[in-house]
């Protein structure tokens, strides 16, 4: 039993960052229709960008709004200058635009920090605990909390503000929201701007929790994250996170008490296969 | 239109004496390595210690009155990328020997390549069986089945485990250690005392779940496989969860500099089995980890040392035969015996390729490898 618990607890954790790199794929599949590939390789300039401050000022109380700053830019670059050029060609262009972008950034990363695997040794200012003999470590409560706050003000921004409206608006039918007066290339800029930061977020914190920024760590995110937005439903950003915190959890479960010599990382897709077999609009996808 | 012909004859005539002059000018030995990629730390080490070989042997005037040239490449450790690259090592560098620096996946690619060819080849360390099954293959480093062997002789017999838990990545290299390690377990009748066995994926980054598994299983030791980058993460993990109690065991996929910089006070007391000893006293060893360290501010590793020995033992041969024939060098490494390497005194190889010589324990102490002890019995380490 205590097996068990302390299981759900790493699927949770797992889940957790899951959902922290898929969100901003589902924002904006949810506002353009287009597969983000490129948002993982957001992901990897955040953990390097933030290393890169971290280990000069050897605080993250710097490193982690640089980085999310960075991000923001390379996010709303992206979105200007290459989605939106794109926006009236079928969806497979920037799609394969994306792909590109994501295999370049990934190289750029690797030419100017070097092939070599680095360490992020920031230590996270959360303390271990123990509920019910199991103990939580401090790197684990780290990405609960991150993970809990940023969901918390996600759901604040886009079910409590005239801006979350836009969004909402936006996402249904981008053109008939604009003619009824919303700025609808803010809200486009907006949501690469919230995706992308919680990008460098989720890279940072990976980075941090186990010791390791490399150029190619946005590679398993990348194909993982989009049969994760597959099976929470297109653009739904709840049904997203549902999808990370199950499959975090199924993963974790099948590893733990089922012993199958499959690869983990296989179930993310089969759970894709599946949806898309009897439910191709996702756990909670509309359209 | 006759003198044309000839011309052009003649011209290709000069030519060929041309070029096959400016090829006999130095001896080259072809290497891959993945010095980008996720193995990229292993390539570099691998070819900045072929580097100080190379430079050894031509300050000390070369062989046969000639230099060295190191021709190498860059495989990433894909197979996909190792083929054309060792095609063209043998068409248009025409090295007449090689050293397979890369993980067992390119090498076991290539090796049938250089093989049919009749060029020697020498793996410094991938340790997948097949790499040797060619007439002109050999190995430099152990087989995954001789250190997952010995791996289960040190946790029963050094460590006086009750219980042993086994954890094995799903590839090529951790199949060939779980063979050995439950060879050692059959053969001494204690399987009944092991009480997990557990395989990841080789891309595993996140290893609580397992790490639970082995809390709840509390063996008093647990051979955890793998490359740093894996098994590092999972020791500090491991001290995260607050898991006392238990010795974990790695092998030479742990054999990094990397390892405590990422597991950080968490890698103190992890022993692993290896080819390098750093406090060998031997004056060749301390040489190249002094001019290793001097040259490049890190920790020498088990990778380098090993792609150094492969290296030399080829130049040895090369010396020995008195010629750069395929056939001669092929028959001079078969017969290397107790030569002096970096990874200790190696015996001799047998038929098949294999490399006799013993194992090293390593541990970490304050961060590096030093000393912990030393596997000899020939029934042990024998491939």
């Amino acid at each position: 039993m205590q097996l068990f618990f302390e299981q759900i607890l790493n699927g949770l954790a797992i889940g957790s960052i899951y959902a922290l790199i898929t969100l901003g794929l589902a924002l904006v599949y949810g506002i353009l229709r287009i597969l983000h590939v490129a948002h993982a390789a957001v992901y990897t300039v955040g953990a390097y960008v933030g290393l890169a401050i971290y280990s000069r000022t050897s605080t993250l109380l710097l490193a982690v709004p640089g980085s999310m700053l960075s991000c923001v830019l390379l996010g709303i670059a992206i979105e200007r200058f290459v989605y939106f050029p794109l926006l009236k060609y079928p969806p497979y262009v920037p799609l394969i635009s994306s792909i590109a972008l994501f295999l370049g950034l990934e190289e750029l990363c690797r030419i100017v920090a070097g092939p070599e695997l680095l360490t992020f040794p920031a230590t996270l200012p959360f303390p271990s605990f123990s509920v019910a003999g199991v103990m939580v470590s401090g790197t684990t409560v780290t990405v609960y909390a991150v993970t809990i706050a940023v969901l918390a003000a996600l759901w604040f921004v886009t079910a409590k503000t005239e801006f979350g409206l836009a969004m909402r608006a936006a996402s249904l039918d981008m053109e008939v929201a604009s003619s009824l007066g919303v700025n609808s290339k803010l809200v486009v800029d907006a949501t690469f701007a919230i995706g992308s930061a919680i990008a460098s977020l989720a890279g940072i914190l990976v980075g941090i929790y186990y010791n390791q920024v490399y150029s190619t760590m946005g590679t398993m995110p990348a194909y993982k994250s989009l049969a994760l937005i597959v099976v929470g439903g297109m653009g739904s950003t709840v049904g997203t996170v549902l999808a990370s915190f199950l499959l975090g959890l199924g993963e974790t479960l099948l590893i733990s008490f089922a012993n199958i010599p499959l690869p983990r990382d296989a179930l993310a897709f089969i759970a894709m296969i599946l949806v898309l077999m009897w439910k191709p609009t996702g756990l909670l996808g509309k359209r | 239109m006759k003198a044309k012909a000839v011309l052009c004859a003649a011209a290709f005539v000069i030519l060929g004496i041309c070029g096959a002059a400016s090829a006999a000018d130095t001896i080259k030995i072809g290497v891959l390595a993945p010095i980008t990629g996720f193995a990229a730390s292993d390539g570099f080490s691998t070819i900045e210690s072929i580097k100080l070989a190379v430079e050894k042997v031509n300050s000390e005037g070369g062989i046969l009155g000639k230099n060295v040239e190191l021709v190498y490449y860059d495989d990433a450790a894909d197979p996909k990328q190792a083929v054309p690259l060792a095609n063209k090592l043998i068409t248009q560098d025409r090295v007449i020997a090689f050293v397979a620096g890369s993980y067992s996946m390119p090498s076991r690619a290539v090796a049938p390549i250089f093989d049919e060819e009749g060029i020697p080849l020498v793996a410094a360390y991938a340790l997948h069986p097949e790499i040797t099954n060619g007439d002109y293959t050999f190995r430099n480093g152990f087989l995954g089945t001789t250190e997952g062997r010995v791996a289960a002789y040190t946790a029963l017999e050094l460590f006086k485990a009750k219980k042993v838990a086994l954890v094995t990545s799903d590839n090529d290299f951790g199949q060939t250690l779980r063979e050995g390690f439950m060879g050692y377990l059959k053969k001494t009748g204690r399987e009944g005392d092991l009480v997990l066995q557990q395989t990841y994926p080789s891309s595993e980054k996140d290893f609580a779940v397992y790490l639970s598994k082995i809390r709840d299983a509390a063996p008093d030791v647990v051979f955890f496989s793998g490359y740093y980058f894996q098994t590092a993460p999972a020791l500090k993990q491991a001290k995260e969860m607050g898991i006392s109690g238990i010795r974990f065991i790695g092998e030479q996929g742990s054999d990094s500099p990397k390892m405590a910089e990422i597991a950080l006070d968490a890698a103190e007391g992890f022993v692993i089995l290896t080819n390098l000893d750093r406090d060998d006293p031997r004056p060749l060893v301390q040489e190249f980890l002094k001019s290793y360290r001097d040259r490049h501010k890190i920790e020498p590793d088990m990778v380098g040392a090993s792609a150094y020995d492969a290296f030399m033992i080829i130049v040895d041969a090369i010396k020995a035969a008195g010629s750069t024939d395929g056939k001669a060098i092929r028959d001079a490494i078969a017969a290397t015996k107790d030569y002096n390497g970096l990874t200790g005194v190696i015996n001799g190889f047998d038929e098949a390729g294999e490399v006799l010589k013993p194992v090293q324990l390593q541990e970490i102490k304050e961060g590096k490898f030093r000393y912990f002890g030393i596997v000899t019995d020939s029934e042990l380490i024998k491939p």
